[in-house]
């Protein structure tokens, strides 16, 4: 517990720092002898599993904490295996599908099944259901959700799903019904200040008003990364100043970089540097969508007014696609070399116009 | 007509006095076209050779005489080069374009040029006509013209011996006898003997064709000759002269004519250049052949006996329909095969090689070459061999990189026991090139019995392993001829890999010492026959081994126009009305396989009897799947083919054939067609497009405006959701959709230019690169402790956590030790170790790769997410250094023993915070079951406390240990502290006050 993250996380519902409201209600939740399954859905670092694992130790009681790591082995039909990383109390298990790749439908079948078709061992315990996590739901499969649907019916006697998603939009409409959703929103900047104040005061530190602002205007609202930057910030330079520097993340810069690169030049030459950089940034494990989603930021903010509609269409064209596509360097690529076109012919337009 | 003799029963034929001669050799391309003849054959059975063999080439003299004269004067052409078309024309319409390919074919005019003093061993109706014609008189002209031969042979002999020795020591058969000038001959180099030997069999190739061609230049002289000589030898009066008196069928008694033996060798030598070797062929013994053919014409003689219409005379009636084409023209001999004459001669040369151990005839190899020649050139003859240059069809002697490479393919070295270094002849080529006709012709033509064995065989590792001990160790007791096996192994690259691993094995002589050492086997039997592998794909991983002992030969694709010559003969043998343009589309059609070809050939004569340009090009026949290699297709991508001329003047050059037969022009239309049958032989597209995506922007295209480009990535984009679909759905129906994108880069990015295309290697190192991160990310993700669970999971983990880590283990630290370092950093250091700890992290030692020693991160945060230009982890090698200690000792803190309290985690955070945490461990006394055993113990422990309460306890390293006498005062608390540890001790045999103590980990710590 070392990490701020980790160290200064509300354990208990009435803990938390914002959303109170929401709290009170998921402790009424509680209370209630239906539990529904349910959705946290909202952005990363908004505290979305904070909120699950309050709610758990509100059913279960402080035996929720006492977690253990656990690497189960599945086979898939293909005979391949694969392994997947879960935690675990007495009442509950968490599980990220998404470490199965697209086996992940063997991980909801086995797994899953497996946990929600065994009753709870301790029948003195507040419930008689064990709870299911999945975090990162939306990385699930198509097929996986499918499969999802009808363990979360057959087995709603014995066990509860409770999936924590960024968007609601990847889960299948099936599951969406089946669930109670939850919105966390991410926390608001002068909630996130006084998060990170608080952190400071108990750790023994000052931190000036302003670095937090810049820290928080940095993070884009990511509670995580805002007390890891903090966090790193410390690290780099205690005595804080208001003006001191802020850990960039790496692939951002990157990322901003190479939308600098386009913008300087559209070569078929400087394309196929493009493409290095971008075949670096997937090979790093950057998503696509994340790079497609900055590159696009960064493209239209450098660009001329008359061309950011274009280029926003393209994007969204060309993104779309590549969720049809196995190979996202193509789609990439492609935007990459859309833009340049658009670019370039609104250069020469623009050279046309000074001339006349 | 289903046995031919091969070529050496053809040797002890000619010995033979009997009709089997007629039979051998013309049969194989000569139609019998004129009918009476075979009526003739009946009676002439009975005849003398020479009466007989005049006879069935020159027809009945009656009237047969009166057709010939009056086809020549049809003919408006005179000359001897194209009397044989005239011949031909009696069942084919002459073309235009036939003419002119038998003009180009024969270039050197032949005819009675050819007749002087050379007989060539496949075609001695010339010799007989020339023999007759040189003079009316009988004997004198005769022994003349015999003696000058004679004459000729002997001058041959002592050169021709060297010759073979020089080369492959028994091509004897192939050679015809030329004229050759003795003082020419000294000034002669080696090279350029050898340039002879090729020149010879290359002229002696285009002599069998003209021959085969049905040359029957000047008939009327022929027919001459042949009265004359029936008038010499036959007789229907008692002549003077020793003879055998003989009745016709109709009862007429004639009288032929008995030469001396003597006499007859001589004619024998002067009919086949051959009959001189027939003692030394391949070593094998003259009575044993001599008997093969014995039995032959005997089986032969039965059918011959009575009348019967030979089968290739009415082509459409006989059983020979029944057979395939490929079969019946089959190469038989050496001199008939198809293939590149470079790679047949180096294939024999090996086979030869084997000759010591196999036949026990010493071959005349290196060694002896080098005793005799002191020419140093070792390996000469093999490079000689192989810088034979097909497209001149001549030798050529450049000391280039050509023969450095053709001695390493064969190693003409020989071991121990005289077996070729490389103990396997790999062959190797696209099918339909002859490979396993050459494989079967060479091995019978070296004297060996071919033992085949191929992928309809069962080659799993057991019954592989029997069938190539039988071959190799046993000869077939059934059969009556006692050669040696030669295994052939038949398309190899379908067989199992442990099968070829066998193999390899086997070869290398690693089998038999096994055996041995099991007892089996007291005589260490080594592999005595050559084995001869055939595959398609050399570069099949299964061969991988094979490839590296073996001599590989590697299949040239056959010349075009040869190929369609001896298309050519065979349809004239079928009566195919065609011609040699569209026998040249034909073969260029089919990528030059030859049994295709044949098989087209036979497809048309059967349908319609005619084949025309039209029909080669307008069917698909023909056509097969070559495999092209992937750098082929990308070229063919990336270029604009030219478009191909010949095939243009070709049709242009008939004038029968209808206008739109118009190849090669390079409208958008052709270009389409051509890339998507290239793209559609290759198959596989997902490399494909990778190649061409890794590739396409180096192109030289004019595209200031992206346009092309963007064109081109959508089609990428949609050939990769189509990619996508079909994988993930199984969904093949979209599949050939596939193969349009190409057509659009093609029609995009090709150029005339040649293009550089490099092999797709980024796709492949991205995955490598992928796959290797994923892998440290999960490493990372499982060392992860449940107490830092809000560093997220997945994507966050690494995106959001891993970048900032960095920086938070960063921490500034002095290179000093850890007690001096101030509180700031000593705070650092705790907050870095616990950090890492949690997660799982720490230093290890690596030797980089300069040699020295660098502390890295295990799993390597530094790799994941590392980009170009950003800074990583900034520890310095000290810094590491402690970390790396402390973190270690934090590990063993948190794994120390935590049944005693549930505070085991803030137990041991601190070193001053021990003498807290075992007070508070004397606070919660238990008493387990062993108790009593120790109590006794614990009493001397405290009189061996008392003595260093006096004095201060010091440590090896002289600092006093104060821990202990904070916590001795307690003896219930020490009892506690033995009790509580999981471990403790039972001393047997009494105790000894100078070691016992209490050692508690946190002093280790």
């Amino acid at each position: 517990m070392a990490l701020w993250v980790d160290k200064y996380r509300p354990r208990e519902l009435s803990k938390l720092d914002y959303h109170k409201d929401q709290a009170e209600n998921l402790r009424n939740l509680c209370k209630q002898s239906d539990f529904p399954h349910l959705m946290f859905y909202g952005p990363s670092g908004a505290g979305k599993k904070t909120r699950i694992m309050c709610l758990l130790r509100e059913m279960y009681g402080v035996g929720v904490e006492r977690l253990r790591n656990e690497t189960m082995s599945f086979t898939t039909p293909s005979n391949r295996k694969i392994e997947v990383m879960t935690v675990s109390s007495n009442y509950h298990l968490e599980v990220n599908p998404s470490d199965a790749g697209m086996y992940d439908r063997t991980v909801v079948i086995d797994l899953i099944k497996q946990v929600a078709q065994t009753h709870q061992i301790d029948i003195n315990g507040q419930r008689e259901f064990k709870v299911i996590v999945i975090s990162e739901g939306d990385e699930l499969t198509k097929d996986a959700q499918h499969a999802l649907r009808r363990t979360m019916e057959k087995y709603i006697a014995t066990c509860r799903i409770i999936l924590s998603v960024n968007s609601t939009s990847r889960i299948i409409p099936a599951i969406r019904s089946r669930c109670l959703g939850i919105r966390v929103a991410a926390p608001s900047s002068t909630e996130m200040t006084s998060v990170l104040q608080a952190t400071c005061k108990r750790e023994g530190l000052v931190l000036p008003p302003e670095l937090a602002m810049r820290v928080v205007d940095k993070s884009e609202r990511n509670l995580r990364r805002a007390l890891l930057m903090l966090e790193a910030s410390k690290v780099q330079q205690y005595p804080f100043t208001a003006q001191q520097e802020i850990a960039d993340l790496d692939w951002q810069v990157y990322l901003r970089e190479t939308a600098n690169q386009i913008v300087s030049e559209q070569t078929p030459a400087k394309l196929e540097k493009i493409r290095d950089r971008l075949y670096e940034l997937l090979s790093q494990g950057v998503p696509p969508n994340i790079i497609f989603r900055g590159l696009v930021e960064h493209l239209v903010n450098n660009c001329d007014m008359s061309i950011k509609a274009k280029t926003l269409e393209h994007a969204t064209q060309y993104e779309h696609r590549m969720q049809n596509g196995a190979k996202h360097i193509f789609h990439l690529e492609a935007f990459v070399a859309q833009f340049m076109n658009i670019y370039k012919k609104f250069l020469a337009d623009l050279v046309m116009t000074d001339d006349f | 007509m289903d046995q031919y003799p091969d070529e050496n029963e053809e040797f002890e034929l000619q010995y033979q006095d009997e009709l089997e001669l007629l039979e051998d050799m013309p049969h194989e391309y000569d139609a019998y076209n004129d009918g009476p003849s075979t009526s003739h054959k009946a009676k002439a059975a009975l005849e003398k050779r020479q009466v007989f063999d005049v006879d069935v080439d020159g027809a009945p003299p009656t009237n047969a005489a009166m057709h010939d004269v009056s086809r020549l004067s049809n003919s408006t052409i005179s000359s001897p080069q194209l009397s044989q078309i005239t011949f031909g024309a009696t069942q084919i319409e002459e073309s235009a374009g036939g003419g002119q390919v038998n003009r180009r074919l024969f270039g050197t005019p032949k005819g009675p040029t050819a007749g002087r003093g050379c007989s060539t061993p496949f075609h001695r109706m010339p010799a007989i006509k020339e023999l007759a014609s040189d003079g009316t008189d009988h004997a004198a002209p005769l022994l003349t013209a015999a003696a000058e031969q004679l004459q000729e042979l002997g001058l041959r002999g002592k050169n021709k011996r060297r010759l073979e020795r020089d080369l492959f020591g028994d091509i004897d058969d192939l050679y015809h006898e030329s004229y050759e000038d003795p003082m020419v001959k000294k000034a002669r180099t080696e090279e350029q003997r050898d340039n002879d030997a090729i020149e010879r069999i290359l002229e002696l190739r285009r002599k069998m064709r003209e021959s085969s061609k049905t040359v029957r230049h000047d008939d009327v002289s022929r027919l001459k000759a042949l009265h004359d000589f029936k008038m010499k030898n036959l007789s229907y009066e008692i002549p003077s002269w020793p003879f055998l008196a003989l009745q016709r069928s109709d009862l007429e008694r004639l009288y032929v004519r008995y030469h001396s033996e003597d006499y007859e060798r001589r004619q024998l030598e002067l009919l086949s250049a051959r009959g001189q070797q027939i003692g030394s062929l391949l070593g094998e013994a003259k009575q044993q052949v001599w008997q093969e053919a014995n039995e032959l014409v005997l089986r032969r003689m039965a059918p011959a006996t009575q009348p019967q219409i030979e089968a290739a005379a009415t082509p459409s009636v006989s059983p020979e329909t029944g057979r395939l084409w490929v079969d019946k023209y089959k190469p038989r001999k050496y001199i008939d095969l198809l293939s590149d004459e470079m790679t047949n001669r180096s294939l024999l040369y090996w086979l030869k090689m084997w000759d010591k151990v196999v036949f026990g005839k010493a071959f005349h190899s290196k060694q002896e070459q080098q005793a005799v020649t002191s020419n140093s050139n070792s390996s000469s003859a093999a490079q000689q061999l192989n810088s034979f240059n097909k497209r001149t069809g001549k030798f050529e002697s450049n000391g280039g990189w050509r023969q450095r490479k053709t001695r390493q393919a064969l190693n003409t070295n020989v071991d121990e026991l005289g077996r070729p270094m490389q103990k396997v002849a790999l062959l190797c080529g696209p099918p339909g090139l002859g490979k396993t006709t050459l494989a079967h012709t060479i091995a019978r033509h070296a004297g060996y019995n071919v033992r085949e064995i191929n992928a309809s065989d069962d080659r799993s590792p057991e019954a592989f392993k029997l069938a190539l001990e039988n071959g190799t160790q046993m000869s077939s007791v059934l059969n009556q001829d006692k050669r040696p096996n030669c295994i052939v192994l038949d398309e190899i690259d379908g067989a199992p890999k442990q099968s070829i691993e066998y193999l390899v094995k086997f070869v290398s002589d690693g089998i038999y010492s096994k055996v041995k050492a099991k007892g089996a086997k007291a005589e260490h039997n080594v592999l005595r026959r050559p084995i001869i592998c055939i595959c398609n794909d050399i570069y099949d991983p299964a061969l991988r081994p094979l490839r590296q002992i073996a001599f590989v030969v590697n299949f040239p694709p056959i010349d075009a126009a040869r190929l369609a010559e001896r298309l050519l003969q065979i349809s004239r043998k079928e009566q195919l009305k065609t011609d040699f343009g569209s026998l040249i589309a034909l073969a260029e059609k089919s990528g030059n396989d030859v049994r295709s070809c044949i098989s087209s050939m036979q497809f048309f004569n059967v349908q319609k009897h005619s084949l025309t340009l039209q029909d080669v090009l307008n069917n698909n026949l023909g056509q097969k799947d070559r495999h092209q290699g992937l750098f082929d297709v990308w070229g063919a991508v990336f270029r604009i083919q030219r478009p191909k001329k010949m095939l243009q003047q070709n049709s242009s050059g008939n004038g029968d054939e209808p206008a739109q037969v118009t190849m090669t022009n390079m409208s958008v239309g052709t270009r389409v067609r051509n890339v998507l049958d290239v793209v559609h032989s290759s198959g596989d597209y997902e490399r494909l497009a990778q190649g061409v995506y890794e590739n396409y922007l180096q192109q030289k295209m004019p595209d200031p405006n992206f346009n092309g480009i963007c064109e081109a990535l959508q089609w990428f984009c949609f050939t990769d959701a189509l990619q996508h679909q079909i994988s993930r759905q199984q969904n093949y129906s979209i599949y050939p959709y596939l193969q349009y994108g190409f057509v659009v880069w093609h029609l995009l990015f090709a150029t005339l230019a040649w293009p550089k295309i490099a092999f797709p290697t980024r796709g492949f190192e991205f995955n490598q690169k992928c796959t290797n991160q994923r892998n440290i990310f999960l490493s990372l993700r499982k060392g992860i402790t449940s107490s830092a669970q809000g560093v997220g999971q997945g994507n966050i983990l690494l995106l959001d956590t891993v970048p900032l880590l960095k920086r938070i283990l960063s921490p500034q630290l002095r290179s000093v030790a850890v007690q001096l370092l101030s509180q700031k950093e000593q705070y650092d250091l705790r907050h870095t170790i616990q950090v890492m700890v949690d997660l799982g992290v720490n230093f290890i030692q690596v030797k980089s790769s300069e040699g020295h020693y660098v502390f890295q991160t295990e799993p390597d945060l530094d790799t994941l997410c590392a980009f170009p230009g950003a800074a990583g982890l900034t520890l310095p090698y000290f810094s590491r250094q402690l970390i790396a200690r402390e973190v270690d000792l934090e590990r063993i803190r948190r794994a120390a023993p935590k049944g005693s309290d549930g505070d085991a985690a803030k137990k041991p955070s601190t070193s001053s915070a021990a003498a807290a945490a075992t007070k508070k461990k004397a606070a919660s006394p238990r008493l387990p079951n062993h108790l009593q055993t120790l109590k006794p113990k614990q009493i001397t422990d405290i009189n061996g406390r008392s003595a260093p309460k006096q004095q201060l306890t010091k440590d090896f390293f002289g600092r006093v240990t104060h821990k202990v006498t904070a916590s001795a005062s307690n003896e219930e608390a020490k009892t506690d502290a033995i009790v509580k540890s999981p471990i403790w001790y039972r001393y047997k045999e009494g105790y000894n006050n100078a070691v016992r103590k209490d050692v508690h980990l946190n002093e280790l710590l």
